[in-house]
């Protein structure tokens, strides 16, 4: 019975799935070559090289972790043998990060080549299809996993184990079902300790089934501590939280250069490809960038890092580009290069989404891009969207950015409607001298415009800022009619009178 | 032998009678593509009868008024708000930066970007620039305050190239001017009204209502030299 959203009879559905990369080592060495032959990496460090780890086709020929490496290719001629690749395991750690969070967002790097995947953002019934969909993402990357579903972690753990025993791609292990589930798994796959499993042998368990059916007070007073924690964790009374991997180390490319760069073209096209790589692994977890960081190591150990915001998430390379090549060709290296690092701020898509209805930028790269172009035309602090400001001082304005998204245009919910005509200021006044009679304009002269007054209103006066010192200011406003000229906006401040602007 | 006027006009007449009036004069192409045109209804009853129906896209439009009080700021007050309220973005290139916020609705701000430009010749820099951006319909360019002279440095090229993007984006632009401006105009309407002191107190509908346009002849490229030497 289905009692609301992802709840089921009264119980929350939880899952977890476990992606286990089979001998991940060798796997990471092994990912584009050597798949279809008996392969094993060795260690040869010590005195006697001996095998560390190898494949399915190798073990069946009798090669084993463990046995010397001379012993492993008499047994199995063909064996091609290679060292461990710390390199090769970080790229393929990676790709299997990126290729999971094309699932879920929350992801633990259990191990390595092991995730444990927290399901709870997608709906049960597409479990099973999505690890599937996983699985053969990763085999077409070169990379053989296994996915086990579960309801906690350690009973997804499980089910990744029983898959890798029983070599099937994905296996779930269903609340409903586990006890019959667990009735097919032998005690091995609940990687326990030799001496707790040969107890149980004893005992004449053969299944964790059997074990998950005792009841606890036995097993707790006959096996203790070890024997109640695997109870608790068949039962699925364990569930630990995850500790999610951070984002940051995959969103990032570093590259230390061999020798001192100090022109900017191998520069740009070190971050050509850096750019090109990381937009290719964001795009693997559904996300875009929102920023990016850049930071350039000098020779004379200097650094400089700058974070650059992208008006929109995206991953279009060119567009990246520009922005960072507009930055470095703007900035003057002191010093040469000697190491690059690159990171993506990747964006939450949710946050993101844009309304259906709602007006707004169309590109708002473009118009980031034209508000630059802008402000080298005019300057920087002669472009905005005008606002006005809370004080009583006329004609003062500020500027801010252009909403990207524009409010419903029929509210009334900023501003009082406004009447008459518009005042068009001249920015510094024209001096004027006006001639008065009986306290009222008579007539106008200034460089600007000179007449006689048919009409005129006023005086409004108006002061402020008398609270700081040497600030204050005081004003009378007349509006005056010119014959033949128009009308226009006289002020006197004690000192003078000005022409501020006309009507138009 | 070279055709004079009147039999070049006959031997094109006869060819298109043998062609079955295929081939079309570059007037009547014009007038077909004048009525193609894509027009933004203004709500400005007299300015969308002036132009045919409202602004045409892809032009630029000269409104002129002959000095102060003719009603321009009120018909840039209106544009504004028309544009608000459809959700479309304005772009104010302001020259002489003699914008005062107080004359317009706080809503109508929302959607404005304003420029403030030092002269003509910048005014127009920011404007090609600004019509290669697709995210403004509508531009305004504010030169009531200029002198003829102001705008004998800008280069008529830079005005068609302008027009060309305009054309591209089905933008519209609008420039407020004292006199003439550019032979690259092809619609030009003159205020010929007048604003009073009376009408500071107004509504802005009634002061609309009583604005009157009255096109103004095409400028010639040699009108235009003759405009900035004068």
């Amino acid at each position: 019975m289905r009692t609301k959203k992802g709840q089921v009879g009264g119980h929350t559905l939880s899952g977890y799935a476990v992606v286990w990369c089979r001998d991940f080592r060798l796997q990471a060495v092994k990912r584009r070559s050597g798949r279809g032959v008996p392969a094993a990496l060795v260690d040869d460090t010590q005195r006697q090289s001996i095998v560390l780890c190898c494949n399915t086709l190798a073990a069946r020929s009798g090669v084993g972790p463990g046995i010397p490496t001379v012993q492993a290719l008499a047994r199995c001629p063909q064996l091609q043998v290679d060292r461990p690749s710390p390199a090769a395991e970080l790229v393929a750690g990676r790709m299997l990060l990126e290729t999971a969070l094309g699932w879920v967002p929350g992801i633990e790097e259990t191990g390595p080549g092991i995730l444990t995947l927290d399901l709870a953002t997608q709906a049960p019934a597409q479990w099973q299809e999505s690890a599937s969909h996983l699985h053969d993402r990763l085999a077409a990357l070169g990379l053989e996993v296994v996915v086990g579903l579960g309801e906690t972690p350690a009973l997804a753990r499980l089910a990744a184990q029983a898959a890798l025993h029983g070599e099937v791609d994905v296996w779930h292990l269903r609340r409903e079902e586990r006890l019959e589930k667990l009735d097919q798994l032998p005690l091995i796959v609940a990687e326990t300790g030799a001496g707790l499993n040969e107890k149980l042998r004893l005992w004449g368990l053969q299944t964790l089934g059997a074990f998950s059916r005792l009841r606890r007070e036995e097993v707790a007073a006959r096996l203790g501590d070890e024997g109640v924690e695997l109870w608790l964790r068949l039962t699925g009374r364990i569930r630990r939280p995850l500790r999610l991997a951070k984002l940051e180390q995959l969103f990032e490319a570093h590259h230390d250069f061999d020798y001192e760069v100090s022109e900017r073209e191998p520069l740009l096209f070190v971050v050509q490809r850096f750019l090109e790589q990381l937009a290719g692994r964001v795009a693997q977890t559904g996300r875009a960038a929102t920023a990016v960081h850049f930071l350039l190591t000098f020779a004379d150990g200097a650094c400089h890092a700058k974070r650059l915001p992208l008006p929109e998430p995206t991953l279009d390379p060119g567009l990246l580009f520009r922005l960072v090549s507009g930055h470095l060709e703007a900035f003057e290296m002191k010093a040469a290069v000697v190491a690059l690092r690159l990171r993506f701020e990747p964006s939450d898509p949710v946050a993101s989404q844009k309304t259906l209805f709602g007006a707004g930028l169309k590109n708002r790269h473009h118009y980031e891009e034209t508000l630059k172009r802008l402000r080298k035309i005019v300057g920087s602090d002669r472009i905005g969207s005008p606002r006005p400001i809370d004080s009583h001082r006329p004609g003062l304005f500020e500027k801010v950015p252009l909403p990207a998204e524009l409010s419903d245009g029929d509210s009334d919910e900023s501003g009082p409607p406004v009447t008459g005509s518009t005042l068009r200021r001249y920015p510094l006044g024209f001096r004027t001298s006006v001639q008065l009679r009986d306290g009222v304009p008579l007539r106008v002269e200034s460089s600007r415009v000179s007449g006689i007054v048919i009409a005129s209103a006023g005086p409004w006066k108006s002061g402020g800022d008398w609270w700081h010192e040497g600030q204050q200011w005081e004003r009378s406003e007349w509006d005056v009619e010119l014959l033949n000229h128009g009308v226009f906006r006289l002020v006197e401040t004690g000192r003078e009178w000005l022409l501020e602007g006309y009507y138009d | 032998m070279p055709l004079t006027g009147n039999s070049k006009s006959d031997a094109l007449e006869s060819l298109r009678k043998q062609l079955g009036r295929q081939i079309k004069s570059g007037s009547e192409f014009l007038q077909e593509r004048e009525q193609k045109t894509i027009r933004l209804v203004t709500g400005l009853d007299g300015l969308n009868a002036a132009l045919g129906g409202g602004l045409p896209s892809g032009q630029l439009t000269e409104i002129i008024g002959r000095g102060p009080s003719r009603g321009g700021g009120v018909i840039m007050a209106a544009l504004l708000a028309r544009a608000r309220s459809e959700g479309r973005y304005v772009m104010l290139l302001d020259i002489g930066a003699g914008f005062s916020i107080g004359s317009f609705p706080e809503r109508d701000l929302e959607s404005l970007l304003w420029v403030g430009c030092d002269s003509a010749t910048q005014a127009v820099e920011a404007l090609d620039v600004a019509t290669r951006d697709e995210n403004f319909p509508l531009f305004l360019l504010d030169g009531r305050d200029c002198e003829p002279s102001d705008w004998k440095s800008v280069r008529t090229q830079q005005w068609y190239r302008i027009l060309n993007q305009l054309r591209q984006r089905e933008a519209v632009a609008v420039l407020f001017a004292r006199s003439e401006v550019t032979s690259a105009t092809k619609h030009r309407l003159e205020l010929v009204s007048r604003l009073a002191l009376d009408d500071l107190h107004q509504e802005r509908e009634t002061i609309l209502s009583r604005a009157r346009f009255q096109p103004v002849q095409r400028v010639t490229e040699d009108r235009e030299e003759q405009l900035r030497v004068g």
